[in-house]
């Protein structure tokens, strides 16, 4: 009952789309692609791909009193030759799809349809409603509840996994441009039992029930020139913190930015609500740390310097991964190019075969440039991983990406893109696309991508 | 001995008095704007070109969000508390264009034409997820533990 509640919701939310058209501002997005490529890998039947593929967002903005506002994004496919991931000639996805008013004062906001929530430590993808708000005093308040957004079923199972019904919210208060800390929460109704015996052993393993966390995130600046942010979880299910993560930002100059990062995840407490992660606990590890160092640098107008290093650590083994990368932009931002380089120096414990003493090391190399005017756009990308050891006797994996495209009108373009490629999966692997894109604004909103 | 029934609409007047002050006040409470008021131009913008201020509304300097490869890169941190920022220049799309329910095709392909972006899992990740997934399976979970994940069931089963 609960369930079909929710789901009605995002049926309300297509409802008023009629209205939508009435809007006084707003956007409309479409990109249609058409991909041609072969499927050919060893052990697998070949197949001739062409699938068509709509991606549509809308944005209908001042509707009602002017306060309300409706959203939706979202992807239908069609194959018109061989079908695409076993699921037949068509799929269709709804992202989100929700109404939305905005209060006028103290941030304000109610939501109800499809959407996602990123607050404090939560990160759900909800058929609900949703509502938040600024009060006095620095404090604030967020709060959500309704059905998770279902996706596949597990394997030979009925169910993904997730329980039919979620709430949770955030508290949090801030002190003037120095200060926020929050307490958050996720309780999500039990999670369905599971027939394949794999995934009973890991429920009566205790490795594997409901989705219910609590935590709590900092975001401290004492000056300017210092930021320390990230937040903490603990799993109420297994009485065990879940995860740590926090960056610690330094801006000794202007254009100067140094960042340390440290992670903890505790994974039994962390994967606990994820049949797919909780099963491969056991063939990693309990517990993995990451510390990085990185820092990026304003070399001058249009040229960005970043180096970065980080060190992971699991009961598997270490790694180390280090490297650079350079930006550049030129010609009033319509010319973008950047070059990189990183070698990820990692034991053997995290190669793809460690029973054959593999190397899991491998040099990353990638460069790009783009030109995009009023009239013509054109990018190419190319990007190599040059291995250590040998993966399926080759030595490297490869791609290279060349794309045109002409502005038919400034809403309006047609591109194509070619890409080839050598890797461990395909020998000669080619691809084509030809995309049309429909980008218009209606308000002028700041960023139009 | 006061019983708890007597003290009851006390309280219940003194919660009422509470949530009229706190309503009032948050009458002279200003809102992000809903829109960036000004058109921005392409490609990564640097808030502090122009601000200076502690933006109100975020209550955080607008220093905090110039968008450098760092910030980027870790934008996760920015996103979870504050949203509202992000969306007076950025559309709710912006963000589906990685982070979606069901992926249908590498961000990266979708945006071909757009390498400056810096999408996930680009070149032969096929390959590398058998390593990368190992090293920090915790920056998989975060995109693909509870959601998107239906490439994943096809081979991951126990």
């Amino acid at each position: 009952m609960k369930k079909t509640a929710c789901h009605l919701l995002s049926a309300a939310f297509f409802l008023s789309l009629p209205a939508a058209a009435f809007a006084a501002d707003g956007s409309l997005n479409s990109t249609s692609i058409l991909r041609v490529y072969q499927d050919d890998r060893a052990g697998f039947a070949s197949k001739d791909l062409a699938p068509v593929t709509e991606f549509l967002a809308l944005d209908a903005e001042k509707l009602g009193d002017g306060n309300l506002s409706a959203h939706l994004y979202g992807w239908g496919r069609l194959d018109l030759a061989d079908d695409s991931f076993n699921n037949g000639k068509t799929d269709a996805s709804l992202t989100y799809g929700y109404l939305m008013y905005r209060f006028k004062n103290a941030n304000a906001q109610a939501r109800a349809g499809r959407f996602m929530v990123t607050d404090g430590i939560v990160n759900e993808h909800v058929d609900g409603v949703s509502a938040s708000t600024d009060l006095p005093y620095g404090f604030r308040v967020s709060a959500f509840g309704g059905a998770p957004v279902h996706t596949q079923h597990l394997a030979n199972e009925n169910t993904d996994g997730k329980g039919n019904g979620i709430f949770g919210g955030r508290l949090g208060y801030r002190f003037g441009g120095m200060l926020e800390v929050g307490v958050s929460g996720v309780y999500e109704s039990g999670a369905p039992s599971l027939d394949r015996p794999g995934n009973i052993a890991l429920e009566r393993g205790a490795r594997l029930g409901d989705h219910r966390l609590v935590g709590g995130d900092i975001w401290f600046s004492p000056v300017r020139a210092v930021e320390l942010i990230g937040h903490t979880s603990y799993n109420t299910e297994t009485s065990g913190i879940a995860e740590h993560t926090y960056l610690l930002n330094l801006k000794p100059a202007k254009k100067l930015l140094v960042a340390a990062e440290f992670s903890e995840h505790h994974e039994r407490n962390y994967f606990y609500s994820s049949a797919l992660f909780a099963s491969m606990v056991g063939d990693l590890s309990e517990k993995s740390r990451t510390t990085g160092l990185s820092g990026s640098y304003e070399l001058g107008q249009g040229t960005e310097v970043s180096a970065d290093y980080k060190h992971y650590s699991r009961d598997i083994g270490s790694a180390d991964r280090f490297g650079a990368n350079v930006r550049f932009t030129h010609m009033d931002n319509t010319m973008r190019s950047g070059i990189g380089y990183h070698y990820l120096n990692a034991d053997s414990g995290f190669a793809i075969n460690p029973a054959t003493d593999d190397s899991a090391s491998f040099h990353e190399v990638r460069c790009y440039t783009m030109r995009d005017t009023k009239t013509f756009f054109g990018a190419l990308d190319a990007i190599g991983y040059f291995f250590k050891e040998k993966i399926n006797n080759e030595k490297s994996a490869w791609e290279t990406i060349g794309s045109v495209g002409y502005h038919i009108t400034p809403a309006l373009a047609l591109s194509g893109d070619l890409s080839y490629g050598q890797n461990p999966q395909y020998n000669d692997d080619l691809k084509g696309l030809v995309r049309l894109t429909y980008n218009m604004n209606y308000s002028g909103k700041g960023d139009a991508k | 001995m006061i019983r708890p029934t007597k003290l009851f609409p006390l309280l219940a007047l003194a919660g009422l008095t509470v949530i009229f002050a706190a309503c009032s006040q948050m009458g002279t409470m200003e809102s992000l704007p809903a829109s960036h008021p000004e058109e921005l131009g392409t490609g990564r913008v640097s808030c502090s070109e122009c601000h200076e201020d502690t933006q109100k509304g975020s209550m955080k300097p607008l220093t905090a969000f110039n968008h450098s490869s760092e910030f980027v890169k870790n934008h996760r941190f920015y996103a979870a508390t504050d949203d509202k920022v992000c969306a007076t220049c950025h559309k709710p799309s912006f963000c589906a264009d990685c982070h979606t329910h069901k992926v249908e095709m590498k961000p990266s392909v979708k945006f071909g034409n757009r390498p400056d972006r810096e999408m996930p899992h680009r070149g032969d990740f096929m390959t590398l997820h058998k390593i990368e997934g190992k090293l920090d399976p915790a920056s998989c979970y975060r995109c693909h533990g509870r959601a998107n994940n239906q490439r994943c069931v096809v081979c991951h089963t126990r």
